[in-house]
């Protein structure tokens, strides 16, 4: 294909005529737009509430963590040492809970 | 062809409260927007459905036309994005054929429908093309071969918009090509 042709023929689309009732839907679209309540504000300032509240918690974390960093090691040498009566412990919560669990399975069907 | 003064007049009353104004704009700019849809999907109900949403889109953001350039360009971009975004969310349309027929006719005739039938299949290789030289096509020869406004339309410099119908030329010389092969 020549250039020219390539030219002539993507200059030469033709306009299409518009369906009679195009103009009346898209009016009858706008009148629904136009009759719905705005949206609804983003709430800017609940936003930086939360967000100031969630670094001051962030940095409080932080400064009491760095305090009890010797605290923290107490805790886990402690868990470590009862490791195998909480993993008893935690497998007997989950069979009690699996157990409750079953009769429904059957009950649902 | 809407008249800016129209223009300026129905969108001072849209944005004082009355909606009803917008009709001036519609009727004015529907062809345009029907006809730029076309371009894209080559399917008459779709191109008006697609028209309907870009009108819509410009409705809501009308506050957002800030006169620094002609109402046309601004509504005329509104409705490539709201096709652009459409095409991305639909996928590129699915073509029919062109319809094969089996009439006999007069050789002059059957000549022009040769010729038609080929044109058609020149621009409907257009929307097989990748989207940034399928719009900067399509955008510049709706816009007449208006580089300088086509770009504004686009959004892009002249010089790269230059750039994308080059090569966009060059890709569908070769995909014609091919396929008359």
């Amino acid at each position: 294909m020549s250039d020219e042709e390539l030219e002539r023929i993507l200059s030469s689309e033709e306009s299409l005529t518009p369906s009679s009732g195009f103009a009346r839907g898209v009016m009858a679209a706008v009148r629904t737009e136009a009759a719905a309540p705005p949206p609804l504000p983003f709430p800017w300032l609940r936003f930086f509430v939360g967000m100031g509240a969630c670094l001051v918690m962030a940095a409080a974390g932080a400064a009491l963590s760095v305090q009890a960093d010797g605290m923290v090691r107490d805790v886990a040498v402690t868990l470590r040492a009862a490791w195998p009566e909480l993993g008893y412990a935690a497998m007997a919560v989950f069979g009690s809970l699996a157990l409750a669990r079953f009769p429904r399975v059957f009950a649902r069907d | 062809m809407g008249e800016p003064n129209e223009d300026d007049a129905d969108l001072a009353r849209v944005l004082a409260g009355d909606p009803e104004a917008f009709e001036g704009i519609v009727r004015r700019w529907q062809g345009r927007l029907i006809g730029l849809a076309w371009r894209f999907c080559r399917d008459r109900a779709a191109a008006e459905d697609m028209a309907q949403e870009a009108f819509l889109k410009a409705f809501r953001s009308l506050t957002t036309f800030r006169r620094e350039s002609k109402f046309s360009t601004w509504l005329t971009a509104v409705a490539l994005n709201t096709y652009r975004s459409r095409l991305r969310s639909d996928g590129l349309p699915l073509l029919g054929l062109p319809p094969t027929r089996t009439i006999s006719v007069a050789p002059v005739a059957l000549a022009d429908l040769q010729e038609q039938e080929r044109t058609e299949a020149v621009r409907r290789l257009v929307l097989t093309l990748p989207a940034r030289y399928r719009e900067a096509i399509i955008v510049y020869y709706f816009e007449e071969r208006d580089l300088a406004e086509s770009a504004r339309v686009l959004g892009i410099a002249e010089g790269t918009l230059k750039a994308r119908l080059h090569r966009g030329r060059e890709l569908l010389k070769r995909r014609g090509a091919e396929k008359t092969r």
